[in-house]
């Protein structure tokens, strides 16, 4: 049992309906972004029967736009404190759903937001799954890695 | 009606207020609570009409959170709004007193059908 780039797409659609494109206007596009651009990397971890990350990573601008949707606020009012609190809260949420297509028994770990992932050992680990969209044309990126086991997710 | 709302995460304590309002609970008196002990605190110093509780946060869990409420004899109603819905998670949250579980991403519409017997 493993999660594909199919049921990422799925649960990221979900979280995107309910919560960043309530009213249709700013969809998730399940096209690759013409730019590639990690600047914000936000995920939380699985341990227990599997180990790995869910991962949420996007560009500057994208993340400052999801806070904004978020809180119900304009981007240029966003603070850094706003971006990791909403971007780990993405991850959260896509996270918990995707867990569930995990074996269990296995427990999330609170959301960690990192603004430098090249090199990152906390990033490190095997891709099994990708979802790459554009947003507000900005990219957006959902992937889950898998980590050796006790390989640094606790 | 007074809720205790607890999330580790200030984003979706709004989300949560914010679909308590879409879901056509305005005029209610809403409180915040950052993690688990705090919520804990919080629900033992006052009197409240319903919980709504994340599972996962730091201090004490939203479980953890719950256990500790039943067993200092505190019977506020209380719910979960969690990014995981398993059944297993299901039934340890019934069998610690829960009366629902709402899993992330929800709708206004799930709102009502959890809490209109409690609310409505």
């Amino acid at each position: 049992m493993a999660p594909t780039g199919d049921d990422l797409q799925q649960i990221a659609e979900q979280v995107w309906a309910s919560y960043l494109d309530t009213d249709g206007a700013k969809p998730l596009i399940p096209l690759p972004p013409d730019k590639l651009s990690k600047d914000v990397v936000a995920g939380v971890a699985v341990s227990g029967a599997w180990h790995g990350l869910v991962l949420v990573a996007c560009s500057d601008v994208a993340s400052k736009e999801a806070a904004a949707a978020l809180l119900g606020m304009e981007s240029d009012d966003v603070t850094e404190g706003d971006v990791d609190d909403a971007l780990g809260e993405l991850a959260n949420v896509i996270g918990g759903n995707v867990k569930s297509l995990l074996p269990e028994p296995c427990t999330l770990g609170l959301p960690e937001v990192h603004n430098n992932a090249d090199g990152d050992p906390w990033l490190a680990g095997d891709e099994i799954c990708r979802f790459e969209a554009t947003w507000m044309g900005e990219p957006m990126e959902v992937s889950v890695l898998e980590k050796p086991q006790g390989g640094g997710t606790e | 009606m007074k809720i205790l709302i607890a999330d580790d995460s200030r984003v979706m304590r709004q989300i949560v207020t914010r679909t308590l309002r879409q879901a056509g609970y305005d005029g209610h008196d809403l409180v915040e609570a950052e993690d688990g002990a705090e919520l804990v605190a919080k629900a033992n110093a006052d009197s409240f009409d319903l919980v709504l509780s994340d599972w996962n946060m730091p201090n004490l869990t939203g479980i953890e959170a719950l256990r500790a409420l039943r067993a200092g004899g505190n019977n506020t109603p209380f719910g979960f709004v969690t990014s995981e819905g398993t059944q297993e998670m299901r039934d340890t949250a019934a069998a610690g007193g829960a009366l629902f579980l709402i899993a992330k991403p929800f709708t206004a519409e799930m709102f009502k059908e959890q809490l209109d017997s409690i609310l409505g």
